[in-house]
C-alpha cells in the first residue's frame, strides 16, 4: 500500500457493541464496575438504560482498525481523549485519516487522526496515533 | 459553591508510587478471547494486542483503581472517568512473558467546572518493562474525580 496524506483509513465497524463482550472485558481488566454489567446500576446514575462498554474496548477497536489499515506496521504512539460513552446495543465506527508522512522507505512513518464514532451520535474517542511501516520495497 | 471563593487544597498525592510487586503475563488464550469480542483474529507471531497496554499497566501496578481513588481521599463508587491516555511503545507486547510494571502519580489538580462541579484531574504514569529492565512502553492517563459534596 503507498498512504497519501488525507487518506481515509479503512473503517471498522461493531454492529453491535455486546454486552456479553462487556462481560467478558469485566475479567480482563478485573473491573466488576456494574456501569459495564447491570443496566439498573446505569440508570440508578442517572447515565441511561443500557450498559456502558469499557473505555479501553472502545479504545481496542481504534488499535484493531490501524491494525488493518496498515497490516504489518508497529504503532509507536497513541493518544486519545474518551469523549463520549458506547452503549450496549449500539454501532460504532473506528476510522482515521493520514496527517504526515515521514522517515523514508527503510522506515516509513506515518501519523493519523483516528477516531471512533457511535453511530446515532458522534464521536466517543479521538486522537492521534504514530505508526512505523513495513519498509517499502 | 461560591466561585469566588477559593477551593480548597486537593490531597497531595503526586510522587505516590504505583509500581507493582508481582509481574503480569498476557495469556495467550486470554488474548485470543479479547481478539475475539473485537471479531478480529489473534497474531500468529505471539504478539498480544496493543490495548494490552493499558491492561497489563493497570493491573500490574501496585493498587486496584479502587485504592488508587482511595489514596486521592475518593470513593470509586462516586464515579471516575477517565478523560485521556497516551502511550509509547519501545517494542511489541508477547503473550506468556513476564512484564513488570513501575509508575507514580504525576499529580493531583483541583478544577471548578461548569459541568461536573468542583473536580480533580489525576495524572499518572506507568511503565511496562522486561525483568532484565528493558523498557517495554510508558503510559500516561488522565481521571477526572468529580467532588460533589465540595459543589
Amino acid at each position: 500500500m503507498n498512504p497519501m496524506i488525507g487518506d481515509t483509513l479503512k473503517a471498522l465497524r461493531i454492529a453491535d457493541v455486546s454486552p456479553q463482550g462487556m462481560k467478558a472485558w469485566a475479567g480482563f481488566l478485573r473491573d466488576p464496575n456494574p456501569l459495564h454489567l447491570d443496566p439498573r446500576a446505569v440508570a440508578a446514575k442517572g447515565l441511561g438504560e443500557r450498559v456502558i462498554n469499557q473505555g479501553p474496548a472502545n479504545l481496542a477497536y481504534v488499535i484493531s482498525m490501524l491494525q488493518s489499515a496498515f497490516p504489518g506496521a508497529r504503532i509507536d504512539t497513541l493518544e486519545v481523549r474518551y469523549v463520549d460513552n458506547v452503549f450496549g446495543g449500539e454501532a460504532v465506527e473506528a476510522s482515521g485519516r493520514v496527517l504526515e508522512l515521514s522517515g523514508g522507505d527503510d522506515a516509513p512513518q506515518i501519523k493519523c487522526e483516528v477516531w471512533l464514532r457511535a453511530e446515532a451520535r458522534g464521536p466517543v474517542i479521538t486522537g492521534t496515533a504514530t505508526l512505523t511501516l513495513a519498509a517499502i520495497r | 459553591m461560591d466561585p469566588l471563593k477559593p477551593l480548597p487544597d486537593a490531597p497531595s498525592v503526586a510522587g505516590i508510587s504505583l509500581s507493582g510487586k508481582t509481574p503480569y503475563v498476557i495469556s495467550a488464550d486470554e488474548n485470543r478471547a479479547l481478539c475475539a469480542t473485537i471479531g478480529v483474529a489473534p497474531a500468529e507471531d505471539g504478539s498480544a494486542h496493543p490495548i494490552y497496554f493499558y491492561i497489563a499497566t493497570q493491573i500490574g501496578m501496585g493498587m486496584t483503581v479502587a485504592e488508587l481513588c482511595k489514596t486521592c481521599d475518593f470513593d470509586v463508587e462516586d464515579g471516575p472517568m477517565i478523560t485521556s491516555t497516551k502511550v509509547g511503545f519501545s517494542q511489541p507486547l508477547m503473550t506468556e512473558v513476564l512484564y513488570q510494571v513501575t509508575g507514580e502519580i504525576l499529580g493531583l489538580i483541583r478544577k471548578l467546572s461548569r459541568k461536573l462541579g468542583v473536580m480533580d484531574m489525576l495524572e499518572y504514569e506507568l511503565r511496562l518493562s522486561l525483568p532484565d529492565g528493558t523498557a517495554v512502553l510508558k503510559t500516561t492517563n488522565v481521571w477526572v474525580l468529580p467532588r460533589r459534596h465540595l459543589s
